[in-house]
């Protein structure tokens, strides 16, 4: 916010403009000149990079993806996929990147609680894998049961008759 | 917020002087000097996003830690999750979000009908992403995928439980009452029939013109005398329940079935009226966080598209361009879920 011309820049409320609609003039002219105009092909831009993210992501499930055996590399390139998408949809989207610094203020605390939360889940998901109650120990499926559902597709007595 | 919210200035001029040249307007003007430079209506959003951010933050979290501590988790063509679906819809989304900030960039330039155009563009495509929703949740309902009890069909194992619910549910179409009769196998007599009265569907399929089924069919209505056999049989093992459960929706194996989940067909996809049990292992929990995180985002996108459409019914001008970017911010924000929610539920 510049001083140098206090009726156009200064958040001063006008007669018959409200607080809000004032500051929202003076912001948009304050930075306006830096997006508004010709702005349209850096949105473009950012479109394709999100398409091609997607496809990225969406091409480790192909059987291309020389990682199968280990799917946690999978899980790993497409969380970081997602992360960028994400970053360029709130940089660019939603114009942080062109915002004051009170960004920080709302976002990096917030960030920070998503954060803590996501790790503070992280003992529970070893706690589930360790500790099991008796009921869920006796209604749960296991990989187990899957192979024994594949058996029984090979070698089920039907198999003729079905194919 | 208030630690400078109002300081008294005399007028426009910004001189301190109470005297004679400002009694002609005869009040005061105040100065606004919030905490954060922006406005109010944005620093509410934004205050919401954050929050939203810990809300999705949490149900994401409970996805992981139930995904991940738990002992099997089925594949998405297991649950009839279409990939290539779910990527469409995420591009649907991006599309959306580049809709609604055009609908911004208009709105400040004061082109009042191009940001009217624009929001009805992304009115549209939100539309459509809950459009294909609801498809996806329609074929999961159609394989008996529900989140809970009573409609859910599915069962974790093809253990004894198992068997007797099929037994049940084949009882249950033994004496199915005459108005649930499906079409395809309805008799002449059946317009006489009392509102009380039953009919035993399995004896009339075994009874029908062979004619009036396609050859899937007639192979289907063979397998399906056996698997009664087996549920009833005094020799039944352990075994026999997973053959009975391939029979009634088989999974496909690895990298069989990539498209809509319609390469095996089993007895349910021949004779959809059968409804019978299915297994599917870890198949519950699958539903319940599928539905919560899907159903939570979708219901955001509903309350997105109301704004819009009430939001169409203004002029779109550069004085509404403040709610035109707070509405964006809302709506980048349900995209930016979106953008988690489909590697996470589709491809992980």
């Amino acid at each position: 916010m510049s001083d140098h011309d206090p009726h156009a820049h200064g958040p001063v409320t006008r007669p018959g403009a409200s607080a809000d609609e004032t500051l929202q003039h003076a912001l948009h002219e304050a930075h306006g000149d830096h997006h508004a105009h010709g702005g349209l092909g850096k949105y473009v831009l950012v479109f394709l990079a999100l398409c091609g993210l997607t496809t990225m992501s969406f091409l480790t499930y192909s059987p291309a993806w020389p990682w199968r055996d280990q799917p946690q590399v999978g899980w790993t390139f497409m969380m970081a996929v997602s992360c960028t998408k994400a970053m360029l949809v709130i940089l660019f989207f939603m114009h942080v990147w062109w915002e004051a610094n009170w960004k920080y203020v709302l976002t990096i605390p917030a960030a920070m609680m998503a954060l803590f939360l996501g790790i503070m889940l992280i003992p529970d998901v070893g706690l589930r894998n360790r500790m099991v109650s008796q009921e869920r120990a006796l209604h749960m499926a296991r990989d187990s049961d899957l192979k024994t559902l594949q058996r029984a597709s090979a070698e089920s007595p039907f198999a003729e008759a079905a194919h | 917020m208030h630690a400078h919210a109002a300081s008294i200035s005399s007028s426009d001029h910004g001189h301190a002087g109470h005297g004679s040249h400002g009694d002609h307007h005869g009040h005061i003007t105040l100065q606004y000097q919030p905490g954060l430079p922006l406005s109010r209506g944005k620093l509410i959003m934004w205050l919401f996003l954050s929050t939203e951010i810990m809300f999705f933050a949490a149900l994401l979290g409970s996805y992981v830690v139930l995904r991940f501590g738990a002992a099997i988790w089925p594949k998405p063509h297991h649950v009839h999750l279409s990939e290539p679906i779910g990527a469409f819809n995420t591009f649907v989304l991006i599309c959306s979000s580049v809709t609604i900030v055009l609908a911004l960039e208009a709105a400040r330039a004061n082109k009042a009908s191009l940001a009217k155009i624009w929001m009805l563009l992304t009115l549209l495509l939100g539309s459509l992403f809950l459009g294909i929703k609801g498809y996806e949740y329609a074929a999961k309902f159609s394989h008996g995928i529900y989140p809970a009890m009573p409609h859910s069909r599915i069962y974790e194992r093809p253990d004894l439980y198992y068997g007797s619910a099929v037994r049940a549910r084949l009882d249950e179409l033994r004496k199915l009452p005459v108005a649930l009769v499906p079409a395809a196998l309805r008799d002449p007599a059946d317009a006489e029939a009392k509102a009380g009265d039953t009919v035993d569907v399995l004896k009339r399929l075994d009874e029908v013109a062979a004619d009036r089924l396609s050859a899937e069919q007639q192979a289907a209505r063979g397998r399906l005398q056996q698997v009664q056999k087996i549920v009833i049989s005094p020799e039944q093992q352990a075994f026999d329940m997973a053959v009975v459960a391939d029979q009634v929706m088989p999974l496909p194996a690895e990298g069989a079935d990539h498209g809509g989940g319609h390469g095996a067909h089993g007895l349910n996809d021949a004779f959809p009226w059968l409804r019978l049990p299915t297994v599917i292992p870890g198949g519950n929990m699958w539903a319940s966080t599928y539905f919560l995180l899907t159903g939570f985002h979708a219901i955001h996108v509903g309350v997105g598209l109301l704004v819009f459409a009430i939001m169409l019914t203004w002029t779109l001008n550069a004085k509404r361009a403040g709610a035109i970017e707070n509405i964006g911010l809302y709506w980048h924000f349900v995209d930016l879920v979106w953008i988690f929610l489909f590697p996470l539920l589709y491809l992980f």
